[in-house]
């Protein structure tokens, strides 16, 4: 039916005469057989361990777009910490008079700057990792390294540069006099939850965003919006723990009922607490919430929204990977 | 299936489609698309680049791919080496492969040779320790002691194509794809990069290489297949599948018409007058079969250029057209030109010329390749432009 396959290739490696094979081209057929259709399959575990071999290229990559970065600056690595010291002079002069939001003692640039950092760790990742296959079109189709390595990196050069803004926010609590408190060794265990949640997110994006290239139009909105949306420069409490659901009409009762203490009345019917919905939606929100009440004020994290944050951010991850597999066979076509 | 040893390629019944190039947005294409017709529109635009594709590569084997532009053969390449999927078939491939398909786009230009070096070979596949090892040992190759630490954007573009081959070349696979990463750089550094090709081939790692070269593949291959439109049009000996490439070629060549001016050209062949392949200093002939309206007194030229740009010589005759279809043969006494590849240009002006337009616009009309000793190198930052003198003897009728 198709070109003759060579009578035993594998036999006719010495110096044997190689038959001359032409091919029938009217036996071609139109289109393959449906039996012979390639499925693309790639288990999530599988995929993940195959990057985990090639973690020297995300090292390599991140690399390069590291020393990229600062190559010609006069001041080279120092803008590293330099940008994040910068950026909080900044805030501190816009927030330093704000005193109407309730931070519980806490002075409002610093509590507005924790927000900040685990917000633009999410928004850079997002807007780099998402875009990274984009960026990379000339590796993307010439390389064959795991797909995944491109966002990872990106991922991973944001994290380096959000781990500098450490600096600043040193320097904050020194402004202010403060410590942080011992609560504070609970903090690895949010920006665990963050990562995962980026990471799902990213990669979710930065497959979908081969096939829907509107998408790096609409990043930057989502990104814009999504700051006031995650409790950035307000705090996580203000979002109701007892909301009441009644006869498919939402009844506030007494509006926004802010959490337990401020007491409540039963009126029947079911209580929702929007914080754990708020969390699973958007583990942000409870993340930047705890990293307050530990490292901030030296409670212990409120779990409910927490847990709920771990759970959506591990579904993100799992979702996000699944998408990016599944386009994966068309990256370096029409990337 | 049985597990193939390792540096085994087998491609079985490989077919790639592409979607149609978007020219509408999308929404804009959907729209229309559930407007016209329900039935047939619901099914993607595509073309089949790869069809029905078989291929089988023992481990050392070394395999040349030919074809022209857009037959497939960077797709095949790509889908053997992982880099894209097939739509249907088998890939199977065992061992390392390294997949060389362009040496600088894994380049940045913004960090230095040094830094290049070691990204450039992560991306290949080579680990940092490897790299380490062989780090003098590729500077060396690519003769960049120098401009090691520069920035890779102020490289010449020959220095960074230097920088990416050598980088390439001190990858240790089982199996070795290079897609016409030859074709750049010098003719010295060519050469050194053939030198180094053959030296992996020797070590027993499998070869898969595509390049416009013919002669190239002559010497790098045992075993060549032609790719065209898609389809495996032969494969078998170099040699073998070489000579049909070029019966083929040359009868595509034949047929293809000028539509400018008055004269038609019907068919274009060039030959080595004893039959064998065209080489330097043979005696050789182009044959013109034209097509003219009336008979009138006219001017032919003939030449041959390196590729589409200017030609290297010329030679022509003044004589009387005859009407109607007719035959040019015009033998050349010596072939003064070195390995590589060529065109045969031809044209037609009215004799005295006047201001009138050619009868035949200059154009190419064939091609070729020329086997023989390589070209001379000059001293550096000497440009060669030798006039040649060709002897001549011309037959019109």
């Amino acid at each position: 039916m198709q070109v003759q396959v060579p009578d035993g290739g594998a036999e006719s490696s010495s110096s044997d005469a190689v038959p001359l094979l032409i091919t029938d081209l009217s036996a071609i057929p139109a289109e393959p057989a449906d039996d012979i259709l390639f499925r693309h399959k790639a288990g999530l575990i599988k995929s993940a361990r195959l990057v985990w071999e090639h973690r020297e290229i995300i090292h390599s990559l991140a690399e390069r777009d590291f020393r990229a970065q600062y190559k010609q600056t006069a001041l080279g690595f120092l803008w590293a910490v330099l940008t994040p010291v910068a950026t909080l002079l900044v805030l501190v002069l816009v927030f330093s008079r704000i005193h109407s939001i309730h931070t519980q003692g806490v002075p409002y640039a610093l509590y507005a700057f924790v927000g900040i950092l685990c917000w633009s760790f999410f928004a850079t990742a997002l807007a780099q990792g998402g875009t990274s296959l984009l960026n990379n079109k000339a590796l993307l189709s010439k390389t064959q390294f795991p797909r995944e390595c491109f966002p990872l990196e990106s991922m991973v050069v944001n994290g380096v540069n959000t781990t500098f803004s450490v600096v600043p926010l040193a320097l904050l609590f020194v402004f202010f006099g403060r410590a942080p408190t011992i609560a504070t060794l609970w903090v690895p265990l949010f920006v665990l939850i963050e990562i995962v949640f980026a990471t799902g997110v990213t990669l979710g994006v930065a497959g979908l965003i081969i096939q829907a290239r509107d998408l790096t139009m609409v990043l930057p909105l989502v990104i814009s919006l999504g700051i006031f949306l995650t409790p950035v420069i307000w705090p996580f409490t203000l979002i109701p723990t007892h909301f009441h659901v009644a006869g498919g009409h939402l009844v506030t009762g007494g509006h926004l009922v802010r959490g337990v203490a401020e007491g409540h009345h039963w009126i029947g019917g079911i209580y929702v607490n929007l914080q754990v919905v708020y969390g699973f939606i958007n583990p942000i929100g409870p993340v930047i919430s705890s990293v307050r009440e530990t490292m901030l004020l030296g409670h212990a994290p409120s779990w409910p929204p927490l847990i709920a944050a771990a759970v959506g951010s591990i579904l993100y991850l799992i979702f996000g990977y699944k998408l990016f597999k599944r386009f994966e066979v068309e990256f370096a076509d029409i990337a | 299936m049985p597990t193939l040893p390792d540096g085994s390629i087998r491609a079985e019944h490989v077919w790639k489609k592409f979607r149609a190039d978007k020219t509408t947005p999308e929404l804009r294409s959907h729209l229309l698309r559930l407007r016209n017709s329900r039935s047939e529109g619901n099914r993607r635009q595509y073309r089949w680049v790869l069809k029905d594709i078989n291929l089988d590569i023992e481990p050392g084997g070394t395999v040349g791919l030919i074809g022209s532009n857009g037959s497939g053969k960077t797709t095949l390449l790509q889908i053997l080496s992982q880099v894209t999927y097939q739509t249907a078939g088998a890939r199977t491939v065992q061992g390392r492969i390294g997949a060389l398909l362009s040496v600088t786009s894994g380049l940045h230009p913004e960090l230095s040779g040094r830094e290049n070096v070691f990204l450039f070979g992560a991306v290949l596949g080579m680990s940092r320790a490897h790299v380490r090892k062989s780090f003098d040992e590729i500077v060396e190759f690519a003769e960049l002691e120098d401009a090691i630490e520069r920035q890779v954007k102020h490289y010449s573009s020959g220095m960074t194509v230097r920088l990416g081959f050598s980088i390439a070349a001190h990858l240790e696979p089982d199996i070795l794809i290079v897609d016409e990463a030859l074709s750049v750089g010098d003719s010295n550094f060519q050469q050194k990069c053939l030198g180094r090709i053959d030296k992996i081939v020797r070590s027993g790692t499998t070869l898969l290489f595509v390049s416009h070269d013919l002669a190239q593949v002559e010497t790098t291959c045992e075993r060549a297949a032609w790719l065209s439109d898609g389809v495996m049009r032969a494969s078998g000996s170099t040699k073998d599948v070489l000579a049909v490439y070029r019966a083929a070629i040359q009868k595509e060549a034949g047929t293809m018409a000028s539509k400018e001016g008055t004269v038609s050209v019907l068919k274009a062949e060039i030959e080595a007058t004893d039959g064998g392949p065209l080489r330097t200093g043979c005696e050789f002939d182009v044959r013109l079969v034209l097509d003219a309206p009336k008979t009138e007194n006219v001017r032919f030229l003939i030449g041959i250029s390196i590729g589409t740009s200017f030609p290297i010589f010329v030679v022509d005759r003044q004589s009387t057209m005859p009407a109607g279809v007719f035959e040019i043969h015009c033998r050349l006494a010596d072939l003064p030109l070195p390995r590589g590849h060529y065109s045969v240009w031809a044209g037609i002006t009215g004799f005295p010329e006047g201001r009138r337009d050619p009868l035949l616009a200059w154009q190419p009309l064939t091609s070729f390749d020329a086997t023989g000793p390589e070209r001379i190198r000059p001293p550096q930052g000497i440009m060669v432009r030798t006039p040649i003198v060709v002897g001549a003897t011309w037959q019109v009728g």
